[in-house]
């Protein structure tokens, strides 16, 4: 219970960092002062775009790339993928309930992918690459809270399983 | 001949304009009611309200002041909907030492309280029928703890606890033998007794423990409410019945006119336990605990308890005189005040605690009962509220120096000063209030804006269902002068308390969904890799994973009819709001609500051969329709492999 | 032997009339409104039977201590549709004899009935709201119940309203034709 809260409040903390300049969507209730005993369920956050397109948008405007690949960072993320992706992804280029992962790294920028695994409803609904995937797929990929660290890793995984050295 | 014709047309006049009409009870809503009430779509409520589900032995959590029904959390009553009391999870929480009990009824609710301010913690509930404590968390909103009460019958003035949560209460409503003596019922004189049991509840973890039961004379305890500020280490029943009758109670318990308030001194009645007072008894009472981390509860049965007998333990219990048969027992928010509401009294007394204690430092006594030294009734009286109304049952306080008593009676809801016990203000209820509510009434603070008043009969006001209809609750608005009636609306089971706290005490502590790396459950399957199929002599365990929108293994053959066939479903998904559902045909038990992250299991013993599909119940994706599969039930002794498909593609079966 | 006139002839049939819409409808009501009973519970009482809401208001007034109403504890039932009949057949006997003196009689038997019925109605209310189970429940020091003969009256948390009913009121209107009819021919000497 402590530890899911300090985890929860973590993930609140980042949210909040990265609400730095809300713009662009009106709050989703009406502006009118209705009656003083509610009070207003938080609008989402809109969260900074990376000024390139094909950058997703989310948190992630540079990745830095490591050469050779850590191996640390691969097992973590094979382990992250096992518990948390595997149920839809295969590692093949085989479609299951989403995509299969093989050349993802060459398809995606590293960007794009750590966006769309950690900002992963926002980019459904905006980004067009994510929305053309939905109509093929049809079903909404799970937004699976993956921290930062967890993000990082699982690209690094992605990288080895498309023959990255 | 004129003149008869004009009598005769007066008689017809008459007989047309007969029978004066009763006139009829006004229930107008003045015209800001509904903006009052109205919570616009997107927004939430100023409130969470805390209601006891009654005969439904639940608890219901409303928005106020909406009035909108927003949850019903399983305490002591099975809940087929969630597979609360069927999954193999839970069903120890409703272990006893009778066996598992699938039904109780549920009256009171406290929520935890430090320096006498609601805390937001945790929220306790009282069993009254086998009597049991529950303990619910409010990240959760889930059943942590139940806890059995040996030598009680009728739990009826629980779970009302200490300001700082030290003690939850326990006090019987039905006096019984200690133990399991075999006795006749008309020795109840020698034989009955009434307990007060006070069970310590950890600071950090909520753990409840019963420290010591208080051994009183039989009579009924009714209710109970915890002294704060000066008084904070009292504790004050109510009790009837010290006609000490057994038989018609309805008229033989409501002969004297007076009862007593009971009124213990926890804080020496703690001395003494640790003194060692007391006498080590044996009573076995089961002890439910939900782990977070296996997600599994245990249960335990405990084999001890302490008594402590008043004879033994002096200056602890005191009894003052209550006109007749006091039910409500409330502290105001300065902890000065204790009402006592006699029910088939025709005033309210209110006792003062300095009073009391002046009195009993100047030993103010008129003999005592059986060995307990009574008060005089006027030394430790504060005053009387005249005709107040019609059948007093409960008070609660607004923080500004009122108070408001329910009348079952005369159906009302009357606002009096605690400064001159005049009466304020009066408002019907409809019909027959039992138990009300201002949120944090019982506390040192009370945000007094809102009343709401639980109602026992509904009769004309909804639309009928049958005879049985739903009781109501009416919500007022008490931040004027006059107490305006907003909102009616319909309520679950049969509500009796019900507490309310500000929705921002609580909001944002909601764990959203279970940290699937912290999942401790024996059976979790991480991930899909590792969801199998285990046979062990005739019981099977299917480790199963459940996204959108598919459960693996979706196959399963070489399962035998007789076998023990456990589903532990893993719920993979990592969001918010996404429960994935687990139901198999002819499973004569419920179905599962799995959240995300969670493991739950459910045991299926199939009796006859043949394919049974399962599915995912709960609507989860465009694709939830496909969210199923099937197990394959052989003849016992058949020689079926076990075999279960992980969820092969048509590309991979033609790869092979 | 005076003759009664052509008016004090044909309100007899009239005044029988009257008197047995007795049979037909109830001649006397209470209504009892609480808040727990918004549409109220009310008894009829009949020349020979007592009807309505009787057991719910039986069952209410145990708490209280008060008697429970039976059909079979009322002699009057008995003894109030003799009389009537008896009066009736009266009537006749004065249509026939079509004399004042018998015409006076008659109406005179008429004001004792109604003064002994209404006075019995009153003994049985204060009976009945004053004799109360010592060992009841609920005791309101220096409460009694007793409903109201006629009018309004407020009982702890009910209001009562006593009345006379449609037959009630064809029985007031058959006094007053006798009375009226009475004076009528005193005057016609």
């Amino acid at each position: 219970m402590k530890k899911q809260a300090m985890f929860l409040t973590a993930i609140a903390a980042v949210a909040l960092l990265v609400y730095s300049c809300g713009s662009g969507t009106p709050p989703p209730a009406a502006d009118a002062p209705a009656a003083d005993s509610s009070m207003t369920a938080p609008a989402q956050a809109s969260s900074q775009t990376p000024t390139d397109e094909t950058k997703g948008m989310g948190k992630f405007a540079e990745v830095k790339l490591t050469d050779p690949l850590d191996q640390t960072m691969v097992t973590s993320g094979k382990s992250t993928y096992e518990v948390k992706c595997a149920a839809c992804h295969k590692l093949s280029g085989e479609k299951l309930v989403g995509p299969g992962w093989k050349g993802v790294t060459e398809r995606r920028k590293p960007e794009w992918i750590m966006n769309f695994v950690t900002n992963t409803d926002e980019m459904i609904d905006k980004d067009p690459a994510a929305q053309a995937m939905l109509q093929e797929c049809m079903v909404r990929m799970p937004n699976q809270h993956l921290t930062d660290d967890e993000a990082r890793h699982l690209l690094e995984y992605m990288r080895a399983n498309d023959g990255k050295k | 001949m004129k003149r008869l014709s004009l009598m005769l047309g007066l008689v017809a006049a008459t007989a047309a304009m007969q029978s004066c009409k009763m006139k009829t009870a006004a229930t107008a809503v003045q015209g800001d009611a509904a903006s009052k009430t109205y919570v616009a779509p997107g927004k939430y409520d100023e409130y969470y309200n805390f209601v006891s589900g009654g005969f439904n032995g639940q608890v219901s959590v409303y928005g106020l002041p909406s009035g909108r029904l927003l949850k019903v959390i399983p305490v002591f009553s099975v809940f087929p909907e969630n597979g609360y009391g069927y999954s193999e999870e839970t069903k120890a929480m409703l272990n006893t030492t009778n066996g598992s009990i699938p039904w109780d009824d549920q009256h009171h609710l406290d929520l935890s309280q430090t320096n006498g301010e609601q805390d937001g913690r945790w929220l306790f509930a009282n069993a009254n029928n086998t009597p049991r404590i529950a303990r619910i968390d409010l990240t959760t909103f889930k059943t942590m703890e139940i806890l059995q009460i040996p030598n009680s019958a009728g739990n009826h003035s629980s779970p009302f606890i200490t300001e700082n949560t030290e003690y939850v209460v326990a006090g019987t409503r039905f006096s019984v033998p200690l133990g399991s003596e075999d006795v006749p019922i008309s020795s109840f004189k020698e034989n009955f007794h009434s307990t007060a049991s006070f069970i310590s509840v950890d600071k950090n973890s909520g753990k409840m423990d019963i420290a010591f039961q208080i051994v009183l004379p039989g009579m009924n305890l009714d209710l109970s409410h915890a002294g704060k500020g000066p008084s904070h280490d009292w504790f004050f029943f109510s009790s009837y019945n010290t006609e000490q009758a057994y038989t018609l109670l309805e008229v033989n318990a409501s002969q004297k006119d007076k009862d007593y308030i009971v009124a213990v001194n926890w804080k020496k009645a703690e001395e003494y336990a640790k003194a060692g007072k007391g006498k080590k008894v044996s009573a076995p009472y089961a002890h439910n605990t939900y782990d977070e981390h296996t997600q599994t509860a245990t249960s335990v049965i405990e084999n001890e308890v302490l008594l402590l007998d008043p004879k033994d333990c002096p200056d602890m219990v005191y009894m003052i005189p209550c006109p007749k048969s006091p039910h409500g027992c409330d502290i105001d928010p300065s902890g000065e005040y204790i009402v006592g509401s006699g029910k088939l009294a025709a005033l309210i007394p209110v006792f003062s605690f300095s009073k009391i204690t002046k009195a009993i430092g100047d030993k103010q006594f008129e003999g005592d009962f059986k060995g307990i030294p009574i008060l005089k009734y006027e030394s430790a009286l504060y005053g009387e509220v005249q005709k107040p109304g019609l059948g007093p049952l409960h008070t609660e306080f607004d923080g500004r120096g009122n108070a408001y008593t329910s009348m079952f009676l005369s159906s009302e809801v009357v606002k009096w000063s605690l400064k001159d016990l005049k009466v304020l203000d009066r408002a019907p209820t409809y019909y027959s209030v039992g138990h009300l509510m201002i949120p944090g009434g019982d506390t040192k603070k009370p945000a007094g804006k809102y009343l709401v008043a639980y109602n026992k009969i509904t009769k004309d006001r909804f639309l009928p269902t049958g005879p049985e209809l739903a009781q109501s609750a009416q919500l007022y608005d008490i931040s004027g002068d006059k107490m305006q009636l907003v909102l009616d609306y319909p309520t679950f089971g049969e509500p009796h308390y019900a507490q309310a706290c500000a929705a921002s005490l609580i909001k944002d502590k909601q764990v959203k969904f279970f940290d699937i790396n912290k999942n401790k459950h024996s059976y979790v399957a991480m991930g899909e890799k590792n969801a199998k199929v285990v046979r062990q002599g005739n019981r099977v365990d299917v480790y199963m994973t459940a996204i959108r929108s598919h459960l693996t293994p979706d196959n399963i053959e070489g399962v035998y009819v007789g076998d023990e066939v456990y589903f532990h479903v893993t719920n993979l998904e990592q969001d918010w709001d996404i429960p994935h559902g687990f139901a198999i045909k002819n499973n004569p038990n419920a179905e599962l609500l799995i959240m995300p992250g969670e493991t739950v299991t459910l045991k299926f013993v199939p009796e006859k051969q043949g394919i049974y599909p399962f599915y995912c119940t709960d609507f989860c994706s465009a694709l939830h329709q496909e969210m199923s599969g099937y197990l394959r039930v052989s003849p016992k002794g058949a020689n079926v492999p076990l075999k279960f498909g992980t969820g092969e593609t048509a590309e991979t079966v033609a790869a092979k | 032997m005076k003759r009664l006139t052509k008016a004090g002839l044909i309100s007899i049939p009239i005044v029988v009339l009257f008197l047995s819409t007795l049979w037909l409808a109830p001649m006397w009501r209470i209504d009892m409104r609480a808040p727990q009973y918004p549409d109220g519970l009310s008894m009829q009482i009949w020349i020979n039977d007592v009807k309505g809401d009787v057991p719910i208001i039986n069952g209410l007034n145990h708490y209280i201590g008060m008697k429970t109403i039976h059909r079979d504890d009322f002699r009057e039932f008995v003894f109030m549709p003799i009389a009537i009949v008896l009066f009736m057949a009266g009537g006749v006997l004065v249509f026939l004899l079509k004399s004042k003196r018998a015409y006076y009689i008659w109406t005179a038997a008429f004001l004792v009935i109604a003064l002994c019925s209404f006075t019995d109605f009153y003994l049985w209310e204060y009976n009945y709201g004053h004799n109360l189970d010592p060992n009841a429940p609920i005791k309101v020091p220096g409460m009694s119940y007793q409903p109201p003969l006629l009018g309004y009256k407020k009982l702890l948390n009910f209001e009562v309203l006593s009345q006379p009913d449609l037959a009630g009121w064809f029985y007031c209107a058959a006094g007053v034709v006798l009375t009226v009819i009475t004076f009528y021919e005193w005057k016609k000497k």
